[in-house]
């Protein structure tokens, strides 16, 4: 069951001093589609800026789309801040990268998982208790860290109270923002297969966003290649991964140490993401790709199927 | 052709160059002995006696988890601690004693016949001075360059470390530059004084996926070209590994294993490198359940026994009580673990 369908959603930022009359914008995100399945996990991968964070909020309704629809549950989500988004955002969670700025230092680990069921009115105070304490439970801590504060705890822990908080107005979708970026690998590796548990247990649809290659290959069922705000391939996980068809997919997966192996395979890749503000014509690819021909400077490639669940932007690609 | 590109393609013809097999190559002469390296901070000790070498030419990789004193190590070789640090033990650099040094002494050394780079290019770099005269300024005082041979100089090191039209980039400021190009500026800076052995500190862990395999085998490149030494610290051992003819693998401010590349990571010994190499999501083959290492690793002071025994799942009784020693297992493979000393693990 789809939980989640963006269709060719795109989000414009105003950039330059409207007062001196150069105003323009830049797509941070431009034309993206996807989906999230009940029990499922669609990955979004892509370096610095191509538009990953903001195609999570335009997903969560806390960004609205410039264009292309937003549906959750099968209905188109309500503008932000309605009674109705209110209502479907319970279903929706962000679990973000946890810093110690993103946790009230003030407030109890209790109180801060407590805090949504109080947002959205669920249960009494008696029943939020025992909620609380099977949240606390279900991440992995336990009574005792009820009453610490989050500069007690570890990063790690941390994660995990973030990730209760999430949990607790019983949501069917999590967006999970780098959630473990900020982690050591063996505290990455405990909330990576608590993600993992929680998702079988709950049947929850996870749109898991990360730079991370590694980590969304382990965690998803299907991905998405982002590059200066589009999609530039889509598939399967295992696809998409162990067969990348595009270009810049074939080079971030082999930019991806092996371990044995290293280099082994690298595709040497010039250059570096160039800014939204400075997006190339034609293909956003081209000035790094060692395949570009004349018509990749000239016109942009489209998202066209190749196979069941495949989708790839690139001219070559379609057109070999 | 794009110089750039022009590089990067001479680095996949040497594709061969950066598999991750170890060379049986006979030993080079070390030069640096690092022996019982303690550090404490306030009376708090982080690194409880560190012994390791560098030969010559030798690409080694520091592993392990934050906080482990994989920086510190480094740091007070370098004398780059605090005042409040207190260092013992010793760094030899051909017999020259580095820890505890005098600042006018390392001040030789650094930057000259050892320099190191760090995580974040763009503080390390200064904003205000053109990147010309930041690398004309390193050749001055490691090399004695000046004027037109020092900039003729750092022209052939931007070319070197991958920045197109280097002179036109040599009047430019760190800001007009991306992150990795910064890095390779700290690189070219770094190479101005041709050191003997580069220090790489978390080279690459802000830099994007892409431009991150462009540095480290740029900085493997270098090595294999100029023979220098190379250490490069991170908590990445894929990273490290892909680069490195060998890793040290550190947990609670000791070295726990460290053994040529491909012997760590096809034979590793210790339960905290299996562990570590465990909670790697692979990068093919089928997904397997990660291995979480349970808690974190001590804070300030260590637990009695083996530092590791509180995550360790081959634990046993013995291991509370009794810290093991290194154990030399085969010709470059030290080990630091009861269970191994006594035949228990293979
Ligand atoms: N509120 C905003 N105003 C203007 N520009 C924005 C805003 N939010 C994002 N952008 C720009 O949109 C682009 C995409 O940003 P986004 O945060 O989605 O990237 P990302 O893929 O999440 O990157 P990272 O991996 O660094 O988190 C970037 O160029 C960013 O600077
Ligand atoms: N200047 C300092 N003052 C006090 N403690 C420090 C200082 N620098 C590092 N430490 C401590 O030393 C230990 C090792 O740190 P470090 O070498 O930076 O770890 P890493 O392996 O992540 O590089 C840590 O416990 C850290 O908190
Ligand atoms: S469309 Fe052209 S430039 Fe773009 S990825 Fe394909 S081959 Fe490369
Ligand atoms: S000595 Fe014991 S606790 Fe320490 S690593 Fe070996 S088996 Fe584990
Ligand atoms: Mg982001
Ligand atoms: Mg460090």
């Amino acid at each position: 069951m789809t939980l989640l369908q963006l269709e060719k959603v795109s989000r414009r930022y105003p950039i330059g001093n409207p007062v001196f009359g150069l105003r323009s914008f830049l797509t941070a995100v431009d034309q993206v589609s996807l989906e999230v399945r009940k029990g499922e996990t669609t990955g979004v991968v892509g370096e610095s800026g191509c538009g990953k964070s903001t195609t999570g909020r335009l997903a969560l309704g806390l960004e609205q789309a410039d264009s292309g629809h937003v549906l959750f549950e099968d209905k188109q989500l309500a503008a932000a801040d309605t009674r109705e988004w209110r209502a479907k955002r319970q279903r929706m969670q962000l679990v973000y990268q946890d810093t110690l700025a993103a946790l009230d230092r003030r407030m109890t680990i209790g109180d801060l998982i407590a805090e949504p069921l109080v947002i959205h009115d669920i249960g009494d105070r008696a029943s939020r208790q025992q909620r609380v304490l099977d949240l606390l439970y279900a991440v992995g801590l336990s009574e005792h860290h009820r009453a610490l504060y989050p500069h007690q705890l570890s990063g790690g822990q941390r994660q995990r109270v973030v990730l209760a908080r999430a949990l607790a107005p019983s949501p069917s979708l999590l967006v999970c923002d780098e959630p473990v970026s900020a982690l050591d690998v063996s505290v990455q590796a405990q909330i990576v297969n608590l993600l993992v548990d929680l998702q079988q247990e709950l049947g929850l649809g996870i749109l898991f966003i990360s730079h991370d290659l590694r980590v969304v290959r382990h965690v998803s069922d299907r991905i998405v290649v982002m590059y200066l705000g589009q999609v530039v391939e889509h598939g399967r996980a295992d696809t998409v991964i162990d067969q990348p068809m595009h270009p810049y997919t074939q080079a971030l997966v082999s930019a991806m140490p092996k371990l044995p192996g290293g280099f082994d395979h690298y595709l040497p890749l010039p250059g570096e993401p160039p800014s939204p503000t400075e997006r190339p014509s034609g293909c956003p690819f081209h000035p790094r790709c060692h395949l570009a021909k004349d018509i990749c400077r000239q016109t942009q490639p489209e998202l066209l199927p190749l196979g069941p669940e495949r989708r790839v932007s690139c001219h070559l690609v379609s057109n070999p | 052709m794009n110089p750039m590109l022009n590089a990067f393609q001479t680095n996949s013809a040497n594709a061969a160059l950066f598999t991750s097999h170890d060379v049986a190559a006979p030993r080079k002469r070390p030069i640096l002995t690092v022996n019982d390296l303690t550090v404490s901070f306030s009376g708090v000790p982080v690194l409880h006696g560190v012994d390791l070498t560098v030969d010559k030419g030798e690409a080694i990789g520091i592993v392990g988890e934050s906080g482990c004193g994989k920086s510190v190590t480094w740091r007070a070789v370098l004398g780059l601690l605090p005042k409040s640090a207190e260092v013992k033990g010793e760094a030899r650099l051909d017999g020259f004693n580095l820890a505890g040094a005098s600042q006018s002494k390392l001040e030789q050394v650094r930057g000259g016949r050892i320099a190191m780079i760090f995580q974040d290019p763009a503080s390390a770099l200064n904003p205000v001075h053109r990147i010309g005269a930041q690398i004309t300024e390193a050749l001055r005082l490691h090399r004695g360059l000046t004027s037109a041979s020092a900039r003729a100089e750092a022209r052939r090191l931007l070319d070197q470390v991958g920045i197109p039209d280097a002179t036109s980039r040599l009047n430019a400021y760190p800001h007009e530059l991306s992150g990795g190009q910064n890095q390779r500026v700290m690189i070219a800076i770094a190479l101005a004084g041709e050191p003997e052995l580069l220090v790489a500190d978390e080279p690459t862990t802000a830099l994007d996926a892409t431009v991150q395999a462009q540095i480290l085998l740029l900085l493997k490149t270098i090595q294999r070209d100029t023979g220098m030494g190379l250490v490069m610290i991170s908590h990445d051992l894929a990273a490290v590994a892909a680069i490195c003819d060998r890793v040290c693998v550190m947990y609670a401010g000791r070295i726990v294993e460290a053994a040529p590349t491909h012997t760590l990571l096809n034979a590793p010994q210790h339960p905290y490198t299996r562990d570590l190499i465990g909670a790697i999501p692979p990068s093919d083959g089928p997904r397997v359940r990660l291995t979480a290492i349970p808690g974190a690793p001590p804070h300030g002071g260590l637990p009695p026994g083996c530092a590791y025994a509180p995550r360790c799942q081959s634990a046993d009784a013995a291991c509370a009580m009794t810290g093991p020693d290194m154990r030399t297992i085969s010709a470059r493979h030290v080990v630091r673990c009861l269970r191994v000393a006594d035949g228990t693990r293979q």
